[in-house]
């Protein structure tokens, strides 16, 4: 009896996993040719991969050599290319400054005041998107404006965040033209959305007890909030804070790219002019890029470990490498308040 | 420092779950009572309704000449898990107790008045913390918490200190340190201060007067020398006491 019973378990099982391993590989299939088929209807052939691969391993090739020309004014007018450009600057180090003071905004034709503008641009956006991300923040918490009032604040910040910083600094360009100005609306609109929410889902998780506790002391409404909700919360939103301002300099990057000015702009142009000589530039304008995302965000995440004892590990030079490759901090789309 | 009146109060939490059932009781100006029952007697709702945080089904509290109809700085309440912010210095704890008469703008930019600052300091000095005034109250040992606490109640110059099982997460040696820093407090102050307890021995140690509390009716009123263990068995096990419910009173005592 028992002997049948294991065959019979045995044959169940054996049917089991024929069934799931032809699921897995008609599933395999599936996803194989459906992704053909619309690689095709985007007019994806490999017939023009083979074709274009000469062109784009010389492009690749140039990248291989970059030449730091335009670090700065001295080195552009003096034609110090390569890496020679990079030891001239640093022993002149008032070339830096004079570098800075020169350059017109926003022209993205010299590299360091091209990534001081960057760096700029991602500061002022986020730092301008605070004040009133903390409102929205605050007012949209069920702690604080009673529900359904409180999904007014959601709401307006949900639809905000569907929207990426690409798009925002469309809107903004009837006003301010395509500038480093229309950038920094664009950076600080999209920060109301990602940075408020945020705001909201930290206060949402707020102890009961200190706010109890405040207003046991006699404290009014206002005192209450202050002191009973964002007391408790202030280290984590500053972390936030930080947080935003990292895939601020990020955005602030991808929006030079369509001319709002900084290195994305610098990067822009030089890849516009089919050239050996002008991709060796734009290489040198990706090594700053690097360097200067790199540089923020472990900076801020060093900073946001220690305001997070335990909750934040302090980020490494490897970890921020590694998250170079995370498009969403580049688009300004989808910062994920589950990422916590 | 105040009278304290509670005078045929009800509390009935939805629609029928009676957590106190007509009390009534007076707390002489300057008295220590302690209160006693098992979880679920009423306790904390009896704090609770006398710190004005929820109101009475039927019946009236006054502290003082004044009707208790919602929180009051004059009334500092102790909670059990301490309810400190924890980012924030156990100085800066010891002030919220002064929000009550702070100015709101004021208050939201840390500006306290001079004289809430000394009795912020006077209250850390009191409970043995004016070394740790700076320090991170998130960083301090349960106990340290507690006293903090009590340092944020004190700050508030109440006229009644209220403290809802304030020793039930510590040690025996916190727990005893926390009640002395308490009683110690009433004491120099002159404070009317009700505190419920679950520890009876801690209970006689420091209380004055006993109130039991049992399924939400005072089934206790008594100083130190009325509360015989045959009435602590009572208040905790009803009227079959511990024998009834399998205990012996020697059980209890050790309990």
């Amino acid at each position: 009896m028992a002997t049948e019973s294991l065959t019979a378990v045995r044959e169940r099982l054996d049917r089991r996993q024929r069934i799931v391993r032809i699921l897995s590989v008609l599933g395999i299939l599936g996803v194989l040719v459906a992704t053909a088929a619309m690689v095709t209807y985007l007019g994806f052939t490999l017939a023009d991969i083979v074709r274009q691969l000469p062109h784009w391993l010389n492009f690749v090739g140039a990248f291989l050599k970059p030449d730091f020309v335009d670090l700065t004014d001295f080195t552009q007018n003096n034609g110090v290319g390569g890496l020679r450009a990079i030891v001239t600057t640093l022993t002149n180090p008032g070339t830096i400054v004079a570098s800075i003071a020169d350059a017109p905004v926003g022209s993205g034709s010299v590299l360091i005041p091209a990534a001081i503008t960057t760096l700029i641009i991602g500061f002022s956006g986020t730092v301008i998107g605070f004040p009133l991300a903390l409102l929205f923040g605050i007012l949209g918490s069920e702690r604080v404006t009673p529900f359904p009032f409180n999904f007014i604040f959601r709401g307006t910040m949900s639809s905000i965040r569907a929207v990426p910083a690409l798009v925002w600094i469309l809107v903004f360009i009837p006003l301010a033209g395509i500038s480093p100005v229309s950038a920094v609306l664009a950076i600080a609109t999209d920060t109301i959305g990602n940075l408020g929410r945020l705001f909201t889902d930290e206060l949402e998780e707020i102890d009961e007890g200190p706010i109890e506790a405040i207003q046991s002391t006699g404290a009014n409404r206002p005192q209450t909030v202050i002191y009973g909700m964002l007391s408790q919360v202030s280290n984590s939103f500053i972390a936030w804070t930080l947080y935003i301002l990292e895939i601020n300099t990020r955005i602030a990057i991808s929006l030079g790219v369509v001319g709002a000015g900084g290195i994305g702009m610098y990067i822009s142009l030089r890849l516009q002019r089919v050239s050996a000589d002008q991709y060796a530039r734009a290489a040198a304008g990706i090594i700053v890029v690097i360097i200067i995302v790199i540089t923020v965000e472990m900076l801020s995440s060093r900073l946001r470990a220690r305001l997070r004892p335990g909750e934040e590990q302090s980020q490494g030079f490897i970890d921020s490498l590694m998250n170079l490759a995370d498009g969403d901090k580049w688009l300004g789309t989808g910062v994920d308040p589950d990422e916590k | 420092m105040a009278h304290v009146s509670v005078q045929n109060v009800t509390k009935v939490f939805g629609e029928d779950v009676v957590a106190l059932d007509d009390v009534s009781f007076d707390v002489e100006d300057g008295e220590f009572l302690v209160l006693l029952g098992p979880s679920g007697a009423g306790k904390s709702t009896l704090l609770r309704l006398l710190n004005g945080l929820t109101t009475p089904t039927e019946g009236r509290i006054a502290i003082g000449d004044r009707e208790v109809t919602g929180s009051r700085h004059d009334i500092a309440m102790v909670f059990q898990m301490h309810y400190l912010v924890e980012g924030m210095s156990a100085y800066r704890n010891a002030l919220t107790g002064a929000l009550g008469r702070t100015d709101t703008v004021q208050s939201a930019l840390n500006w306290y008045h001079q004289d809430d600052k000394e009795v912020a300091l006077e209250a850390l000095e009191t409970v043995g913390l004016l070394d740790f005034a700076t320090q991170r109250a998130g960083s301090m040992s349960g106990g340290q918490q507690q006293r903090v606490g009590i340092a944020r109640a004190l700050t508030q110059a109440p006229q009644v200190l209220l403290a809802d099982e304030p020793v039930a997460s510590l040690d025996p040696k916190a727990a005893e340190d926390v009640m002395g820093y308490m009683k110690q407090a009433a004491d120099d102050r002159d404070l009317t201060t009700l505190v419920s307890l679950h520890q009876v021995n801690i209970a006689r140690e420091f209380g004055e007067r006993f109130i039991g509390l049992r399924d939400g009716e005072v089934v206790f009123d008594g100083d130190k020398d009325d509360l015989t263990m045959e009435e602590v068995d009572r208040i905790y096990y009803g009227d079959g006491g511990a024998d009834e419910a399998g205990l012996g009173i020697q059980q209890l005592a050790e309990s």
